[in-house]
């Protein structure tokens, strides 16, 4: 390093000096010998100039007096100057006279004319120069004198003038290193043992050395001056540092301690707080579980009460007497209102611990009214009780639609009840800025002021005494957090004696024209359900049974141009056909005509749905089924279902195996479906499932999810991991309260989902009939 | 017209060179016409009194002539030739327009010695050499260039003797002759000369 720096400072001090001395000696010694040639040249061509003038003067005589000989004398006195290569006298019309050559065998050039009014001429070429010049003797021009020389003295000056500018230049640039050796004493040594100093400094933080000081004086004592003077003030605050350092240290020293005492406060207080929050996760760990438990526990005998009256009433074993049938009618009406108690406080404690999820979607109101009204229909027919409905059809909401359906009916429900035979019970909706308001309106009795506030608390029933009327009491209480889980305001307007008004808004949404095929109805797989081709040039009519339809299970495809439904029957091949008659350009009769022509479609059952009041016509025109407008969903539903059914399939026994622990639900099950035709076989638990099936594979299979030892979505993952049974149908009946990852799983691994909450039984036969239809078919 | 146009062109040396060169050029062109160069070679060559015609001019140039001389008072630059004329119209020509010694030159033909007494150059014929000594003997002092081609002319007295030396014609001088006339000859001259003599007349 401190070679380096040495060479690094005086070499190039030494360059610096060599090279400005090197520079200017070169120049000028370029620029002296560049003016010495140029000068020299000219007195070149001085003297050739005068010694031609010489030679013509002296040849004049021998010229006027045609003595060539006399003239060459006097040429051959060149021979004393040796750069004179060759010089001739000619006379003045151009002959030659006399010549001197110095190398003997050369030959005289011609001689170049001479531009007139002018004495002398010369130039310089191929290193020669050639002076030409006319002699004037008495005024006349006498002669021209020719002298040729080499520069051959010019290249030796040069030469020489080279060597010396060498020998200058050396001398010169060995003065130059001297004299940087004398300054690389005086300059570079201080500087580089600075530079040694300075490294010491920065490699080892050694602020204790110094600088030696330099003899020269001037800005580099100067500097070393000052650098020894900053050292020594780094040394005394690195000191002040230092102090200062130890200090904090023991401060932080201190503070880390008192640190360490809270951290370890603090982490005894989390572990205590994460104790409770274990405790409280446990805790609800253990409501939730409590409430599944507590659903499927009394749902399962539930279900038989129900099941088993309700097989009691039909009589099939036996009839019975009418006391027999009464009391038989009272256990049924018992075990539904105490299942739909059930049901209501679960929905009740789900939504107030916050698990019920809302599936929100785009939602078009007046379907849904549509659906609502035809579901509570028959209900009010019994009361003689008149229901309409009015909202503006392109009226959307936010809302989850099977919450949406459960308020309506909850109200519907109620108003139907607490109104009497004969009255009127009104639904509408509007818009009203950014919220749709829903008004159920009766024309009952009306709810007094002092009650009105505490009708949505949960067991209040109006008119406590009155006992003609049925009810959990937790209906309104349900509907209002449902409402606003929806983030709306369930409300109340009555007057005593002139009937209640019950409002909710819910936030509108724009309206969706892309027309969504609902199959929400029930929540289950469709791939291997019926199509059903619904043909109808009426929008609101179509979605109506589209919707019915897709409740159901169905694949739905619309078709609103009736001119276009053959070919699309065709293409389709579906189980059934819907047809309007009323329509334009094709009417249903025409349709239909056409439908029975055509070898492709001859064959599909044709469902006319129509205001029109012709079943004979229909049926001449070969229609399977005829219903009438407006359209009962039951009857439609039945209807498609036989035609369905009623298409060609070969009779094979189809065995379904049913695996169910509940000795009751069981029996119950292989009643229901053995009276529908199928056989039936059962296992108790998991582990006999397993070995069923593994002995003989049965075409499909009923499974509940809550079994002893092996479970139900145990077996389910076992059988779809399995290639013999990946294809093996699967419904589920569970009375378990699911959560939705629980229910996506089933849709995706089994297909048919069943809920013993739910009114079951006949959507089961009827999925069940879907895919396998039984051998012997009895009227249901 | 012949090649021999060049008779009335007496100075091969002096003429200048525009002229002289127009002439070569016509000269050529007519050879080349003529289809014989080697007659126009011949016929170039000067003849005899062209070239001492040119020479007697040529003297003038070479000589200083004393300040007291009666020739040096006159306006004119004389040449004279004294006795029957060899030279014809080729003098004339040759002299016709030249100037000397800031003079210009006028030729004289003499039929007396006498009469040379403000010539400058005399040259002085053949036929004349029987009464050489009484010409020379007039013009002693006078300050004249004393010329002629007559045999022993510088022995007798004469300052310039033409002679031939093979073909060619050169002159003598007798430097004793020129100082006694009060002539000062040019080192240039004397260096062409044949001979130069330095002993006065003899045979007297």
């Amino acid at each position: 390093m401190r070679k380096s720096q040495d060479h690094s400072i005086s070499r190039k001090l030494t360059w610096m000096n060599m090279l400005v001395s090197g520079a200017a000696l070169l120049l000028a010694c370029a620029a002296f010998i560049a003016y010495d040639k140029l000068t020299f040249r000219e007195t070149m061509v001085r003297n050739l100039s005068t010694q031609a003038q010489i030679i013509g003067s002296n040849s004049v005589s021998a010229l006027l007096f045609n003595d060539p000989q006399q003239a060459e004398n006097t040429l051959s006195a060149l021979m004393a100057a040796h750069n004179i290569l060759s010089a001739a006298i000619y006379t003045p019309d151009g002959r030659l006279f006399a010549s001197y050559l110095r190398d003997p065998g050369g030959q005289m050039p011609a001689l170049p004319s001479m531009p007139s009014g002018q004495t002398e001429i010369h130039w310089l070429r191929n290193g020669e120069i050639v002076v030409v010049r006319s002699i004037v003797f008495h005024e006349k021009p006498t002669a021209t004198v020719y002298i040729r020389s080499d520069v051959e003295e010019l290249n030796q000056r040069l030469k020489r003038y080279a060597g010396i500018a060498g020998v200058v230049l050396s001398v010169c640039l060995g003065a130059a290193l001297l004299v940087s050796s004398l300054f690389r004493k005086a300059v570079a040594q201080p500087i580089v043992q600075l530079a040694e100093v300075a490294g010491i400094v920065s490699r080892d933080k050694n602020y204790s050395v110094r600088a030696a000081p330099t003899r020269s004086g001037g800005e580099l004592a100067i500097l070393i001056d000052a650098f020894n003077e900053m050292l020594g003030q780094i040394q005394q605050s690195e000191g002040a540092l230092r102090k200062a350092h130890d200090g904090l240290e023991q401060r932080v020293q201190e503070r880390t301690a008192e640190l360490e005492a809270a951290k370890k406060e603090v982490e005894a207080f989390s572990y205590s707080i994460l104790r409770a929050k274990d405790e409280l996760e446990r805790a609800s760990k253990f409501k939730d579980q409590f409430l599944s438990t507590m659903s499927h526990e009394l749902r399962t005998p539930l279900n038989a009460v129900l099941g088993f009256s309700e097989l009691l009433t039909e009589e099939r074993y036996g009839s019975l007497n009418d006391r027999q049938q009464r009391y038989v009618k009272h256990i049924h009406t018992g075990g539904k209102h105490l299942l739909t108690l059930i049901n209501d406080i679960l929905d009740l404690s789900r939504i107030e611990a916050g698990r019920l999820q809302l599936t929100i979607a785009t939602v078009p109101v007046p379907l849904c009214f549509a659906e609502v009204l035809d579901a509570m229909r028959p209900l009010a027919g019994r009361k003689f009780q008149t229901l309409s409905q009015q909202a503006g059809s392109r009226l959307n909401v936010r809302a989850d639609a099977t919450r949406f359906k459960q308020v309506l009916m909850n109200l519907i429900g109620n108003a139907i009840k607490f109104t009497p035979e004969g009255g009127r019970i009104g639904l509408a909706a509007r818009q009203i800025g950014e919220l749709v308001r829903v008004e159920v309106r009766d024309s009952g009795p009306g709810i007094p002021a002092e009650e009105q506030d505490r009708i949505f608390e949960a067991f209040y029933r109006l008119g406590e005494t009155e006992k003609s009327v049925e009810g959990t009491g937790l209906g309104l209480t349900i509907t209002r957090r449902l409402v606003e889980l929806h983030g709306g305001q369930l409300g109340l307007e009555s007057q005593l004696g002139s009937g209640s008004c019950f409002y909710f808004t819910l936030p509108s949404a724009e309206a969706v024209e892309t027309q969504e095929v609902r199959k929400s109805g029930v929540e289950l797989k469709t791939g291997e359900s019926a199509r059903i081709l619904v043909v109808e040039d009426d929008g609101v009519a179509a979605q109506l049974l589209q919707s019915h339809l897709a409740s159901a299970g169905y694949d739905v495809v619309l078709c609103s141009q009736p001119q276009s439904a053959l070919e699309m029957a065709a293409e389709l091949q579906p189980s059934a056909v819907t047809m309007d008659i009323v329509m334009r350009p094709v009417n249903g009769w025409e349709l239909l005509s056409a439908f029975k022509i055509d070898p492709r479609t001859a064959k599909i059952p044709v469902i006319l749905v129509t205001i029109l009041d012709q079943p004979t016509t229909g049926a001449m025109l070969g229609a399977d089924e005829y219903i009438m407008k407006p359209v009962n969903k039951a009857t439609l539903l039945a209807a498609v279902e036989r035609c369905v059914n009623h298409r060609g399939r070969i009779g094979r026994t189809p065995s379904i195996l049913v695996v169910e622990d509940d000795i009751p639900t069981r029996e119950l099950i292989a009643e229901l479906l053995s009276r529908h035709g199928y056989v039936v076989s059962s296992a108790v638990d998991g582990e006999e499932a397993r070995a069923q099936v593994a002995a003989s594979l049965p075409e499909l299979v009923i499974l509940d999810l809550i079994l002893p030892a092996v479970g139900g979505f145990e077996l389910l993952a076992e059988w779809r991991g399995n290639s013999r049974t990946a294809d093996l149908p699967v419904f589920v009946l569970t009375s378990k309260d699911l959560t939705p990852e629980e229910k996506d799983y089933i849709r995706t691994h089994a297909g048919v989902l069943f809920q013993k909450q739910e009114p079951w039984q006949e959507a089961l036969l009827r999925q069940l009939q879907r895919i396998l239809p039984p051998v012997v078919s009895e009227t249901s | 017209m012949k090649c021999g146009g060049y008779s009335d062109s007496a100075s091969f040396l002096e003429k200048n060179r525009v002229g002289r060169l127009r002439h070569l050029r016509v000269a050529g062109a007519v050879c080349a016409l003529l289809a014989a160069p080697n007659l126009c070679a011949q016929q170039s060559r000067p003849s005899e009194y062209q070239v001492k015609a040119t020479y007697l001019y040529n003297f003038g140039k070479f000589v200083k002539w004393p300040a007291t001389a009666p020739a040096g008072k006159s306006d004119s630059f004389a040449v004279c030739v004294l006795g029957q004329d060899p030279f014809g119209p080729i003098l004339d020509a040759t002299l016709a327009g030249e100037a000397l010694d800031g003079k210009p030159v006028v030729l004289r033909r003499i039929p007396r010695p006498q009469d040379a007494m403000d010539c400058r150059i005399l040259f002085i014929s053949a036929t004349e050499e029987k009464h050489l000594k009484e010409i020379l003997t007039t013009l002693d002092e006078a300050g004249v260039l004393t010329v002629s081609d007559m045999p022993d002319f510088t022995r007798r007295g004469g300052i310039i003797q033409f002679i031939f030396e093979g073909e060619k014609i050169r002159f003598e001088i007798n430097l004793a002759n020129a100082e006694s006339a009060k002539l000062v000859l040019s080192s240039e001259l004397l260096k062409v000369a044949a001979s130069v003599r330095k002993n006065g007349r003899s045979g007297d």
